[in-house]
């Protein structure tokens, strides 16, 4: 699909439609360019054309150079591997957009992200409330990624305001957001009819640490270390997904080589979040002999990463342009060793879970999120595929995944037991397929191509991390450095399908329901 | 003489009551190809508690800060009522199985309560869960210590402890009274010890305001009560009359005495770390079946089965 082709297809529902801009610098990305009065009517007609929720909404301060502010929407063409950017202009004096969140639900957290952090007003937008500035704490009137930000002015602080369930017999029970173990801070409020949830209610941005802040002015060298510690746990995928946004920019043509290397070790972050995980559910219905038996395996396979990288989380692996290290006869030795003890030891574990009556029982039927719910909410990633929605990236842009012949099945039933299985099946996947990009792996002794970066470019890079996406959206100055760096987890998608999965089901079933979706605090929070 | 005995009963508890604890943990964590910590470690956590500070809420009356020595102080009158030793006791006499149940139920209605006046959510999670448990246990332990009376002709436990043989109803009864015990000693199925999610936790629901040396007193509690019921399933699955001595050697009579209190610690060890805990509404159907063991218990006594 080229621009013309798009802007055919949005002519059939919008017969007047017009775009001031079209342009299409890279092959998988069409970008259009429209006025704020049909920016609303376009991202709608795209969003049920390409059946795609808002994979990215965002704006840009491009005031100093342009004098305006830039609102950029991303959908996704699932069927050729495409991202369609929807943009448009804003004047500086009044800025204020129709809201997209009436009719589409996955932009609402954008819109309310954009409105604290640029203070341009989503007009219609029922629920304006802070996401990750707590009013608690931050004034009014300060919009930090404004460019013209320096430091934070002192004004009225606010109240956040849950929303409130009232009747009788209905109390609120509220959770965090420090918790009784070591793990990440989120607040949940519950409002429970005896055991049974009737509603909850997120606030997260306690790890909020203004990191697309901390990109602005940065070199590509010097971001990528920094993207490597948003969220620790996917710092291969983060990488990867800066990387090749970068790379797009600098216009460099990756080799073959580089992207089964960056496969094998995505697959290894997978794998080893998948076991985790799969730890993590049966702890949390405190079965413990399996939760130790899916540790040992995480630890192997970490033992693995730190003999493959000298990293067990893979960190400093990826390089813009290629990776900084070369898989050679012997190490390829000790990966296919590894993983034939992996890949029994797994099957062991499966097999374990598999025959717990104890087990299923809790797990069956468990925080159902059915794939109406996650189709409105604009679900994506490992939760979605549970949920009967056929969506990977892997899938849409294929590349070395097609010629590994990579299987997606996506699970039926959107409950716990759906997103166990499916984390059981895709483990095995990642197993054959990093067999598969290994044996490929070209032996060419180069791993690395370099090129400086272009000024005042944009490029959308991303990749299917263990979670979901991980999309990351890059604009450079003109000097080169990082002006705009908009990085999406798939956790700021998928944290609003858990509100909705836990609905109906008790208290204590809520630890093991989040436990399936395990999101990031962080990767969200930014 | 008796005082001597007395507190030397009591004493017996209170120290070997959390070696039990840290007993059980060991051995979950060799299960689970761990190291785990020291047997002791329970030990150390009480020592630790008792010399920390305190917070309180400032919601909280004087029912919070009375609960910890009710409990403690309840838990171990029940102590004084089972047969440890080879001599007689005359304290043996003055309790029954029900005084030991109503006993019990005094601590946790204070717990309960405690729990409630700190005004935190968790603890009237905490409370009405453990309610609802007990509401159910109590019946089942009522019915399973019914067929022991109508085995014994009393359920004063001294009594029945000096009796000898193994039937279906002791057996049916033992085994209805080890899986209230499970549910009562917040343990895998039922309750989950371990945990560290709020949202889950029954027993630990109702503590999760106390800290330092109320702690202390709920913790030891908990481990003498637990220690009791060994003892109690213990007697009735393996019974071993305390005046036993003139029948076997002493050193035998000996390890046979400790060595059942251990196999009852490897079943309890061997059920958390092999079971998933379940629903919490699941706690009925576990209950219900307890229940339905007491009348078998019962009908078999009644048969002379």
């Amino acid at each position: 699909m080229d621009g013309a082709e798009v802007i055919s297809l949005i002519k059939k529902s919008l017969p007047d439609f017009s775009a001031l801009l079209v342009s299409q610098d890279y092959r998988d990305e069409i970008y259009l360019k429209v006025s704020p009065q049909v920016f609303q009517a376009t991202a709608l007609a795209l969003h049920k054309i390409l059946s795609s929720p808002v994979m990215m909404l965002f704006a840009l301060d491009e005031r100093n150079s342009a004098g305006v502010f830039v609102i950029n929407a991303v959908f996704v063409n699932s069927k050729e591997g495409q991202w369609i950017i929807v943009s448009m202009d804003l004047s500086q004096e009044n800025p204020v957009f129709d809201s997209l969140a009436k009719s589409i639900h996955s932009a609402s957290l954008f819109e309310r992200e954009i409105w604290e952090m640029f203070g341009i007003t989503p007009q219609g937008n029922p629920d304006l409330r802070r996401l990750n500035l707590h009013d608690e704490v931050w004034p009014k009137g300060n919009f930090p990624l404004r460019k013209d930000f320096k430091t934070m002015m002192p004004g009225d602080l606010g109240e956040y305001k849950f929303n409130r369930v009232e009747g009788g017999g209905v109390f609120e029970i509220p959770v965090g957001p420090v918790h009784a173990g070591i793990i990440g801070p989120g607040h949940f409020h519950f409002s429970v009819a005896g055991e049974p949830i009737v509603n909850l209610e997120l606030r997260l941005g306690f790890t909020h640490r203004g990191v697309e802040k901390l990109f602005e002015g940065k070199s590509f060298f010097d971001a990528l270390r920094l993207v490597e510690c948003i969220s620790g746990e996917t710092a291969f995928a983060y990488s990867v997904a800066f990387a090749t946004a970068a790379e797009k920019i600098s216009g460099i043509v990756t080799l073959e080589k580089t992207a089964y290397l960056r496969g094998i070790f995505l697959e290894l972050e997978r794998m080893y979040n998948h076991v985790n995980d799969i730890g993590g559910i049966a702890l949390d219905v405190g079965f413990s002999f399996p939760a130790a038996y899916a540790a040992l395996i995480k630890e192997a396979i970490l033992q693995l990463n730190e003999r493959l990288t000298g990293n067990r989380y893979l960190k400093k692996v990826n390089l813009i342009g290629g990776l900084a290290l070369d898989l050679d006869e012997s190490k390829k030795c000790v990966l296919f060793d590894a993983l034939k003890k992996i890949k029994n030891d797994f099957n062991e574990l499966v097999k374990m879970l598999d025959s717990s009556v104890s087990f299923m029982d809790r797990v069956d039927t468990t925080g159902v999120l059915i794939k109406k719910t996650a189709q409105d909410l604009g679900i994506v990633g490992l939760v979605a595929r549970a949920s009967g929605i056929p969506t990977d990236l892997r899938k849409y842009f294929p590349g070395i995944y097609q010629e590994a012949k990579f299987k997606m099945i996506p699970a039926e039933g959107g409950d716990v037991l759906s997103r166990l299985r499916l984390r059981f099946f895709e483990f095995m996947e990642s197993c054959r397929l990093i067999e598969e990009f290994t044996v490929k792996l070209g032996g060419s002794a180069e791993t690395k191509v370099s090129a400086p970066a272009k000024p005042e470019t944009s490029a959308l890079g991303y990749v299917e991390g263990w979670r979901g996406p991980v999309l990351c959206y890059l604009k450079t100055d003109v000097h080169g450095l990082i002006a705009r760096c908009k990085i999406v987890d798939a956790s700021s998608h998928n944290w609003q399908g858990l509100t909705y999965a836990v609905l109906g089901n008790i208290i204590p079933d809520f630890p093991v329901c989040n436990k399936s979706f395990n999101l990031s605090y962080p990767g969200n929070d930014l | 003489m008796k005082i001597v005995l007395i507190l030397l009963q009591l004493l017996f508890f209170i120290v070997v009551a959390p070696f039990l604890s840290g007993l059980i943990t060991k051995i979950k964590n060799r299960f689970r190809m761990r190291q785990g910590q020291s047997i002791f470690q329970p030990y150390y956590n009480l020592k630790k508690l008792f010399f920390k500070g305190e917070v309180v809420s400032e919601t909280a009356s004087w029912i919070f800060k009375v609960a910890p020595f009710v409990l403690l102080a309840s838990t171990l009158t029940v102590a004084l009522l089972v047969p440890v030793f080879i001599f007689s006791n005359p304290l043996y006499q003055m309790g029954d199985f029900l005084a030991l149940i109503f006993i019990f139920a005094l601590g946790r209605f204070f717990l309960a309560l405690a729990a409630l006046d700190t005004g935190s959510s968790f603890g009237g999670m905490g409370s009405s869960r453990e309610m609802f448990i007990s509401s159910l246990a109590e019946p089942a332990l009522c019915l399973a210590v019914f067929s022991v009376f109508l085995q014994f002709g009393s359920i004063n436990i001294y009594v029945f402890s000096r009796m000898h043989g193994v039937s279906v109803a002791t057996l049916a009864a033992a085994v209805a009274l080890f899986l209230v015990a499970i549910a009562e000693t917040s343990r895998i199925p039922v309750d989950n010890q371990e945990t560290h999610l709020e949202l889950t936790m029954i027993h630990e629901a109702m503590i999760l305001e106390y800290s330092g040396r109320s702690l202390a007193l709920i913790e030891i509690s908990a481990q003498i009560k637990q220690m009791i019921w060994f003892f109690l399933i213990a007697q009735i699955i393996f019974p071993i009359t305390p005046l036993a001595i003139h029948s076997a050697g002493l050193f035998l009579w000996g390890l046979w005495y400790v060595a059942r209190i251990f196999i009852i610690v490897i079943i309890v060890s061997l059920l958390e770390v092999l079971v998933a805990k379940m629903r919490l509404f699941r706690a009925v159907d576990f209950l219900g079946f307890v229940f339905v063991l007491g009348i078998i218990a019962s009908v078999c006594a009644i048969l002379g089965v």
